[in-house]
């Protein structure tokens, strides 16, 4: 009866937090269809109204510096989805580690698509290894950007519509009395501009954070999606730091910073370490993160697998959007052959 | 394969949020609040869309229309406004790098058969008002988010960068420039030879029409984006810290301030018998003596919305027009309504403009309407 019981209990369990999160959008779509609440003061109420009212009252007590509110939302967003960015790290990793088994399924099935996609489900679940795990950071991300945008925008009055649109905004008269109109200049920035010092900034920060994030030189040998993306997303977002409101850019700069310290700890500096002279004399290149890749490898030779292994990291893409290069820790497995020895769920041991 | 389908739905997932989340952040741009001028038998009309439309007062039948050049915006390549910002803030119905001649913030002003006209691009233009011909054009390296002033034959006008400019009539050539720390989006009033202009810096600024040497300033507790009105040797403003202010227009000293509203002022007010009008955006309407700054009515009129347009005196009557399109009239000496014109179905955000009894209202779906002042009568609505 008792063994009955026990084994009834985790068929029981209800996942509190995903119930109040659906509740949440449900009763939100409700809304939406009745016609009581608009997307756009959907989006105002949950994300535009908060990040905008806490950057005018930061700039309030940071004196008057919007810039400075910026740098203070972003450290705390930062904080905020930390816990995220380790369940990415871990999902990362144990998508990884499960590969050499997907990959034996992908052998043993490869004619059967229906069972391989059934054995590779069942294989997940065996090891708790969750696919989509790299993306709530990137999902988060993106409306606190645009959030970001639209505040830079309205806070900084870019036209008066904006300015009069702030003062339906803001929660209290007192702070738009006493604080608006804010002053658009930090440092040597106009934030309501773009600049080509911030976009040269976002892009060598961006491309460290994503070198951070891989153990080893991008080689012909590293699939070319990967490539691009370790270099094209940094050119890409230095594009867009030169071209959109440079208020934004802070945000994203810092934002790669702050990043950068909170990676180091778990990722080192990945492939931008350079390799010990006693490696260059051997002749041995080795991944700088990962130095007994080629001993501890799966048999293959560490860049093979790292090569085998690519596809199935954490969308680098994803990452470099999302806290731009965070959950690049994937990659530090993928080319990392270390995990082909590891069990899932060990990465506490890296 | 499984994995892939997955990560290819979460991957469609981001662009869908980052779809949604630039459609969201559209809107953020400049969409303008035109307005209207006249000059003998002729209503020059600025659009929504950027034009300058001549129109006939009584039949509302076009007679010219001008535009500036497509490459009008030429502050994009100066880097006032780049491409992609202007894109990615707009909502043009033009799509996506497709940009409207420009936007138009306030009223053209027509001197002695020329037009002064300027753009949010930061461009003054003068037009023949015969013709519909250009005869110049000045850049500005700032947004232009207000009306300009001519008098002695100088254009006066605001910029975003916190200046004040004073351009030639004739030519368009820069005779000086004033800077504040704070946008100017308000119209310079020109009286007398002094220049009166309030900033987002909290400071009303009254200065030597000649060379641009300050006169005075006058601090408030807010931002200032209206226009001053300058009647009787005192300058009347409204505030962003819910005060409207009087202050000798030769001293710069305060005379009295109202300090009953619930929010902004915003729009210039209008002076008539003694009394200031003005509006605020906490929807009513405020009737104050100009001498002492005691309200003159029982009570402010509540207004459908806030007000953002200035109000004028049409026919006797104190016309007032809320964002949400209603237009009241007014008696001037009770503010008891007269009539209520609720056939726009668009905001109303440019000034008003009065001429023989009529007015002449902008509205945020492009369309001109004239009324009669007295009644309320609606003579007609073009679309522009």
């Amino acid at each position: 009866m008792e063994e009955a019981m026990a084994e009834a209990k985790p068929a029981r369990r209800v996942n509190l937090r995903r119930l109040v999160i659906y509740l949440l959008i449900a009763v939100l779509i409700c809304l939406f269809i009745g016609r009581v609440l608009s997307i756009t003061a959907i989006w105002n109420t949950i994300v535009l109204r908060p990040v905008l009212n806490f950057l005018v009252l930061m700039s309030r007590y940071f004196l008057g510096s919007f810039g400075l509110a910026i740098v203070v939302l972003t450290i705390i967003i930062r904080l905020l989805t930390y816990p995220l960015v380790i369940r990415q790290i871990r999902s990362s990793r144990a998508l990884q580690a499960v590969q050499p088994k997907v990959t034996e399924l992908q052998k043993k099935y490869g004619k059967d698509r229906q069972k391989l996609n059934q054995e590779i489900r069942k294989l997940h679940k065996e090891y708790g290894v969750n696919p989509l795990g790299c993306y709530p950071p990137t999902l988060f991300q993106f409306p606190i950007w645009i959030a970001v945008y639209m505040s830079v925008a309205q806070a900084l009055a870019y036209t008066p519509e904006n300015l009069l649109g702030l003062e339906r905004q803001l929660y209290s008269p007192w702070l738009l009395q006493n604080t608006v109109p804010l002053n658009d200049h930090f440092l040597w920035l106009d934030l309501t501009r773009g600049n080509i010092g911030m976009a040269f900034l976002e892009g060598i920060s961006l491309w460290i954070l994503m070198r951070m994030g891989t153990t080893g030189p991008v080689t012909g040998q590293q699939p070319s999606m990967n490539r691009v993306v370790l270099w094209g997303m940094p050119l890409l977002f230095a594009y867009m730091a030169f071209v959109l409101p440079s208020g934004l850019s802070l945000y994203w700069v810092v934002s790669i910073i702050v990043g950068i310290i909170l990676q180091y700890p778990i990722t080192g500096w990945g492939s931008l370490k350079m390799p010990s002279l006693s490696s260059l004399k051997r002749g041995a290149p080795q991944p700088a993160g990962n130095p007994g890749a080629k001993t501890r490898g799966t048999g293959r030779g560490g860049d093979k697998a790292g090569k085998a292994v690519a596809p199935k990291q954490c969308g680098a893409k994803a990452d470099a959007a999302s806290s731009k290069g965070e959950a690049t820790a994937g990659d530090m497995v993928s080319r990392g052959d270390k995990v082909g020895h590891e069990e899932p769920g060990s990465e506490g041991k890296n | 394969m499984f994995n892939t389908r997955r990560i290819w739905l979460s991957r469609t997932l981001i662009i869908v949020v980052l779809l949604a989340a630039s459609v969201l952040a559209g809107c953020m741009g400049p969409r303008g609040w035109p307005g209207t001028a006249s000059e003998g038998n002729t209503l020059y009309v600025g659009t929504m869309d950027g034009r300058l439309v001549a129109l006939d007062p009584v039949s509302s039948i076009e007679k010219w229309e001008w535009e500036p050049a497509s490459e009008q915006p030429a502050n994009i390549a100066s880097g006032n406004l780049t491409a992609i910002e202007h894109a990615f803030l707009s909502c043009d119905r033009e799509g996506v790098g497709q940009f409207k001649p420009g936007y138009l913030y306030g009223a053209p002003v027509v001197v002695n058969g020329m037009i002064y006209i300027g753009y949010f691009a930061g461009v003054v233009y003068a037009i023949d008002a015969a013709t519909g011909n250009e005869v110049w054009q000045h850049e500005i390296k700032s947004h232009i988010a207000s009306g300009l002033t001519v008098a002695g034959g100088t254009v006066y006008v605001g910029s975003s960068n916190g200046n004040v400019s004073a351009l030639d009539a004739g030519n368009g050539s820069l005779n000086w420039e004033f800077s504040t720390q704070g946008a100017v989006w308000g119209t310079p009033a020109v009286v007398d030879g002094v220049v009166y202009f309030g900033s987002l810096d909290h400071s009303l600024y009254a200065l030597n029409a000649n060379d641009g040497k300050e006169k005075w300033t006058f601090t408030t507790g807010g931002g200032m984006g209206s226009t001053p009105l300058v009647v009787g040797g005192m300058v009347y403003i409204g505030s962003f810290d819910h005060k409207f202010y009087a202050v000798d227009a030769d001293t710069g000293v305060q005379k009295w301030v109202f300090q009953g509203a619930g929010d902004w002022f915003w729009s210039e007010a209008v002076y008539g018998n003694g009394t200031i009008y003005a509006g605020g955006l906490d929807h009513d309407v405020y009737a104050l003596d100009a001498g002492t700054g005691t309200p003159t009515w029982p009570e402010p009129f509540r207004a459908g919305d806030g007000v953002k347009s200035a109000p004028v005196i049409a026919g006797g009557v104190l016309v007032v027009a809320s964002e949400n399109g209603k237009i009241y009239g007014l008696d001037l000496k009770t503010g008891q309504r007269k009539w209520e014109f609720d056939g726009i179905k668009a905001k109303v955000l440019s000034p008003l403009y009065a001429a023989g009894g009529k007015v002449y209202i902008n509205g945020q779906d492009n369309r001109l309407y004239a009324l009669d002042g007295a009644t309320g009568f609606l003579f007609w609505a073009v679309p522009l």
